[in-house]
């Protein structure tokens, strides 16, 4: 996927206010709780076919660091 | 005679822990769905009176095909439907696909079972059929809009089908178990931290379960001890529900 697709289907999916960069840390951001984790969890599922765990959740800080998760091949 | 007993979910966790509990009685004759044979090997080799069958829920319309070619003389006395999944999804990514999906597993293909299970050709008036359906199928929890529902509609099955079935003194109920500690419960946690996890188990004012806290109900609701017993839904739960 590209990365700007993918930045914009987070915005939409979790339903952000402002837009993302690879840099933006997703734990910063005012809309982050517990709910928008699973909206994060439930998104890269549908989209990657890959679960992230409690453990991924808590090391995911920027969009990059969440893309290194997912595997950078998988990005272009 | 042999009592004939159908299981779902047999590979795995409280449909494994049933199915071990069974097969030590040599009047038992059992007979259990799932996938992936390689979890139960040691049950399935040299054991006559267990056999195995490799079917996909999901495949519903493959159903009465099954009932054609495997269970064709067959009178069952107990049916345990165990198989099921759990997920944890948003209403906002709950898209007709991935409702139908867990409705699949959890609700229809146990219905496609009981629609042939229900019929004199393949049920002894007086048997027992369980669902296994969840304290989420009374309660709710963030993220489980799929789960929660399909439980519940289990809990519909039961009634209407011990009403429909009554004639035949066949009886029908729903287990609803707290959290057991199976594989499924272990894929949950998995998605959860450690400090969820701990809130979790302390929700179980005597600690979640073990599958073999579940294997006694459902021994009960096969046996005659229970031939009163129709249309009921039992939690189990070490006290989750009451608080
Ligand atoms: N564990 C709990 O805490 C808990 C609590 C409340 C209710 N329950 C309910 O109790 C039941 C058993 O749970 P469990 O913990 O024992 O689950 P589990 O260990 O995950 O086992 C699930 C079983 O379902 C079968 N299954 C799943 N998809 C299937 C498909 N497409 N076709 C055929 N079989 C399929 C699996 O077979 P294969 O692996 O061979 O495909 C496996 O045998 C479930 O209905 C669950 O919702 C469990």
């Amino acid at each position: 996927m590209e990365i700007e697709k993918f930045l914009k289907l987070l915005v939409e999916e979790l339903e952000l206010e402002s837009p993302l960069t690879v840099t933006t840390n997703l734990k910063e951001l005012e809309e982050w709780d517990s709910m928008v984790a699973m909206m994060l969890i439930g998104a890269v599922s549908n989209e990657f076919d890959m679960t992230l765990s409690a453990k991924d959740i808590e090391e995911i800080t920027t969009v990059q660091s969440l893309i290194n998760k997912i595997g950078v091949e998988k990005f272009s | 005679m042999k009592k004939s007993i159908l299981i779902t979910g047999v590979t795995s966790g409280i449909g494994k822990a049933i199915a071990e509990e069974l097969l030590l009685d040599s009047n038992i004759q059992l007979f259990g769905i799932g996938r992936d044979r390689t979890k139960i090997q040691h049950l399935i080799n040299n054991n006559v009176n267990f056999t195995f069958i490799n079917f996909d829920l999901f495949q519903i319309d493959k159903v009465e095909g099954l009932f054609k070619e495997e269970f064709n003389d067959i009178k069952f006395s107990g049916f345990i439907h165990c198989a099921g999944i759990e997920e944890t999804l948003p209403i906002s990514l709950y898209t007709p696909e991935k409702v139908r999906s867990i409705f699949q597993i959890n609700v229809f293909s146990a219905i496609e079972l009981l629609r042939f299970l229900s019929k004199k050709k393949h049920s002894l008036d007086g048997a027992s059929f369980i669902l296994m359906s969840s304290v989420m199928g009374e309660l709710g929890q963030a993220g489980k809009v799929g789960y929660c529902s399909s439980k519940a509609a289990l809990l519909g099955v039961v009634k209407s089908l011990a009403l429909e079935l009554s004639k035949r003194v066949i009886r029908v109920n729903a287990v609803l178990p707290g959290i057991v500690n199976t594989p499924l419960t272990e894929k949950l946690f998995e998605q959860l931290d450690e400090e969820n996890v701990r809130k979790i188990k302390s929700m179980h004012p005597i600690g979640i379960g073990e599958v073999s806290d579940v294997v006694g109900i459902l021994m009960y609701l096969l046996s005659d001890k229970s031939k009163w017993v129709t249309g009921q839904n039992f939690k189990i739960d070490g006290g989750y529900s009451i608080q």
